[in-house]
């Protein structure tokens, strides 16, 4: 044998009979086998720490997470966006059309509301410049984070689609895990969350 | 007439050939369809072990999981290398299952039952070997040949590897686990596995494990070479994922791999049937007089416990390196068992 | 009888046939296998013999140990090298002697040896484990020792050949 081999198969450095006997004694009961055992025992019966989504439950993240955009209303209901476009002169990928027009019907809190109003979500990089350039706090980005599907279709929202309520509210406190289940669609996967069945962090 | 009846067998073996086949097609059904519960055992256990639930989507807790999978592996594309032995490829994953089932020929599940409504006794075993434990050493002598066939046919670095190495260490532990098998009819007299267990009989103080001082000794050697045997973690150098991909099955896809896979469950299953049969009393109570439990079951639910320990054990130990195996084997396994054999029989002689 | 005879020519023909191709196929491989298959008949026959042990122990020592380290040298073999390969004339005289020497002493065993007085067992007479042992440390004992000094001296010889010379 050569002697580096011999080196890497000397696995105690004791030189001295009793903690080489000690060394013999704890292989023999097998001490270190039962100690790795008896970790992974202990794991085996302690709870799992798996979020179960898209199955059964859902992280809900907290409120300054920069999701998909919303456009917000009012307590009245009248669209808060002014159609200034201050936030397509912020956006850093111009990921954001407004194309403004006059409505006095008492659509928006102002006279000038936007006629037109997309985001290109493949472009979008959700730094969240607009929503801090908006000057009615009409533009926020949401906790909706499933934007995965199947074609371009989704890839622009527009004005309607942005202005629906957000299925988690406002003043939701998140960072948890919520109770949720799975709903399958023709464009794709939704997992809808039920933010009343708040399950347990384990950390 | 006469001399018709002379050539022809007579009723009686009729029937006995009957009940045999009978008995065979029912221990392969179960053998057969129990990988399917094993691999999602031990997905489950090794989920749970990492703190993970492990396979959920398919049926309740995953339990269709598995057969999902066989699914998918019978529909996959049958890929044989373009210079392989094409016979020798094929035949050889089909040589590693016949003799990991074929051991269950001589495993007594349990001790002769009457069935009720045509007053027949029928023995809960195939056959009762007067040499059953030499049958289950030479027959699991003959696996390794489906292992080394297989990754030679496949004409592939890696394969042959593993191949080698799967010869090797068998080879290697072969020795001591048929030491460990003597030890078990040094403490019984007998090599019949139907003797060893009625050998056994009553309180759990009789079983072999119990058999002080050697009886553990001779469990360990004789688990450790098993855990060599089945190719298991923490000895599964042929397979070694890291070093040789997936060692003698890495050519093989489809249903071909997974005979290998149902080989390899099967040998599991076996040696932890033959675990409970030399040294946990097969299917006896630990207390005699619990009459609500069948023996059967005794003898599946010990089974099961070393089927889960062999799972646990998979996912507790790191791999050993390649010398230190061979150190295990024949500078401490071999030696050892010499010096229980000598013992043993000093025990049965003087004691 | 009947169903004994069919499967003695069973395993027989079955015997000779894969015989014959371990000495007549060119890949070393496919030679090993038939020689495995050679042996798990010889095995069969024993049975028919009615000796459960000697059947089990052939399959245990040869098919298990001994073919498994034949297979693993000639796994390292280059198969196609070893398959082109021819034996060289000059030996072919040599080779014959050695088979006709082998012919007269299977025809003098068969016409000669007294083949015929040996009866098997009766049916369900297997021979017991225990009187192979009895017999062999008893009766046989002296023949029983000599192999074992035989296989000693093989086993030293080959550690005096693996032993490296370097020190």
């Amino acid at each position: 044998m050569k002697p580096h081999v011999k080196k890497l198969d000397r696995q105690c450095d004791h030189t001295d009979a009793p903690s080489i006997l000690k060394d013999i004694f704890n292989r023999a009961i097998f001490k270190d086998i039962i100690k790795g055992l008896s970790v992974t025992l202990k794991y085996n019966v302690s709870p799992v720490i798996t979020l179960n989504y898209p199955d059964k439950e859902k992280w809900i993240p907290t409120a300054r997470y920069r999701g998909v955009h919303t456009l917000n209303r009012d307590e009245e209901g009248r669209e808060l966006c002014v159609a200034c476009e201050l936030c397509v002169k912020a956006c850093p990928t111009g990921c954001i059309t407004v194309v403004p027009e006059e409505d006095d019907t008492g659509r928006g809190i102002a006279d000038r509301v936007a006629k037109i109003w997309t985001v290109n979500l493949v472009r979008c990089m959700f730094c969240g410049y607009c929503e801090d350039a908006c000057p009615t706090t009409a533009v926020r980005l949401g906790r909706d984070y499933e934007l995965a599907c199947r074609d371009m279709s989704c890839a622009v929202l527009n004005r309607d689609q942005l202005l629906q309520k957000p299925e988690i509210p406002e003043d939701f406190e998140g960072g948890t895990r919520v109770s949720a289940r799975m709903k399958k669609m023709r464009g794709g996967i939704k997992v809808i969350p039920d933010i009343n069945k708040k399950r347990d962090n384990w950390w | 007439m006469t001399e018709l009846t002379n050539i022809l067998p007579s009723m009686a073996t009729v029937l006995q050939v009957i009940m045999i086949a009978v008995k065979c097609v029912i221990i392969a059904g179960i053998v057969m369809n129990l990988p399917i519960i094993l691999v999602w055992l031990e997905r489950k256990v090794a989920g749970h072990i990492q703190q993970r639930p492990g396979p959920m989507r398919i049926g309740p807790h995953g339990l269709l999981q598995s057969v999902a999978d066989g699914i998918k592996l019978i529909f996959k594309e049958d890929i044989i290398p373009s210079k392989a032995d094409k016979i020798v490829f094929i035949i050889a994953p089909v040589i590693a299952l016949i003799p990991a089932m074929t051991v269950f020929v001589t495993i007594p599940f349990g001790d002769s039952i009457m069935i009720p409504y045509i007053n027949q006794e029928v023995t809960l075993y195939i056959a009762d070997f007067n040499v059953a434990i030499l049958f289950i050493l030479a027959v699991g002598g003959i696996s390794v040949y489906g292992f080394m066939l297989g990754g030679w046919a496949s004409n592939s670095k890696y394969a042959l590897l593993g191949s080698i190495r799967a010869a090797a260490q068998m080879i290697s532990y072969e020795v001591a686990f048929s030491f460990a098998a003597i030890g078990v009819v040094m403490m019984t007299n007998s090599l019949s596995l139907v003797d060893i267990v009625h050998a056994q009989d009553g309180w759990f103080t009789n079983w072999n494990i119990l058999y002080l001082p050697v009886g553990p000794v001779w469990f360990c050697i004789f688990f450790v070479a098993a855990l060599a045997e089945l190719n298991r973690i923490p000895f599964d150098m042929s397979e070694d994922e890291g070093s040789l991909a997936a060692g003698y099955q890495v050519e093989y896809s489809g249903m071909k791999f997974s005979l290998f896979a149902l080989a390899e469950y099967s040998a599991m299953v076996s040696i932890s049937v033959l675990c409970v049969i030399f040294f946990f009393g097969g299917w006896n109570a630990p207390i005699p007089g619990i009459p609500i439990v069948p023996p059967v079951l005794w003898l599946i639910g010990k089974t099961f416990v070393f089927i889960y320990f062999f799972m646990v054990i998979r996912f507790t130990l790191p791999r050993y390196r390649y010398d230190q195996l061979m150190t295990i084997g024949w500078k401490v396994l071999i030696p050892l068992s010499l010096v229980m054999i000598l013992i043993t029989g000093l025990m049965r002689i003087l004691l | 009888m009947l169903i004994e005879y069919i499967l003695f020519i069973i395993f027989a023909v079955i015997a000779i046939m894969s015989s014959l191709c371990v000495v007549t196929l060119r890949n070393p491989v496919h030679c090993a296998g038939y020689l495995i298959v050679t042996l798990l008949q010889v095995a069969a026959l024993f049975l028919l013999c009615r000796s459960p042990f000697l059947a089990v122990v052939q399959v245990f020592i040869y098919v298990g140990a001994v073919l498994v380290l034949f297979l693993f040298v000639v796994l390292l073999i280059d198969v196609k090298k070893a398959s082109m390969e021819i034996f060289k004339p000059k030996h072919r005289p040599l080779a014959y002697g050695v088979l006709a020497i082998l012919l007269i002493e299977t025809l003098v065993v068969i016409f000669v040896g007294g083949l015929e007085k040996i009866r098997l067992a009766a049916p369900g007479a297997e021979v017991k484990v225990e009187t192979i042992g009895r017999e062999l440390f008893t009766s046989y004992i002296f023949p029983f020792e000599i192999v074992s000094v035989v296989l000693l001296v093989a086993m030293v010889g080959a550690i005096v050949m693996a032993i490296d010379r370097r020190g």
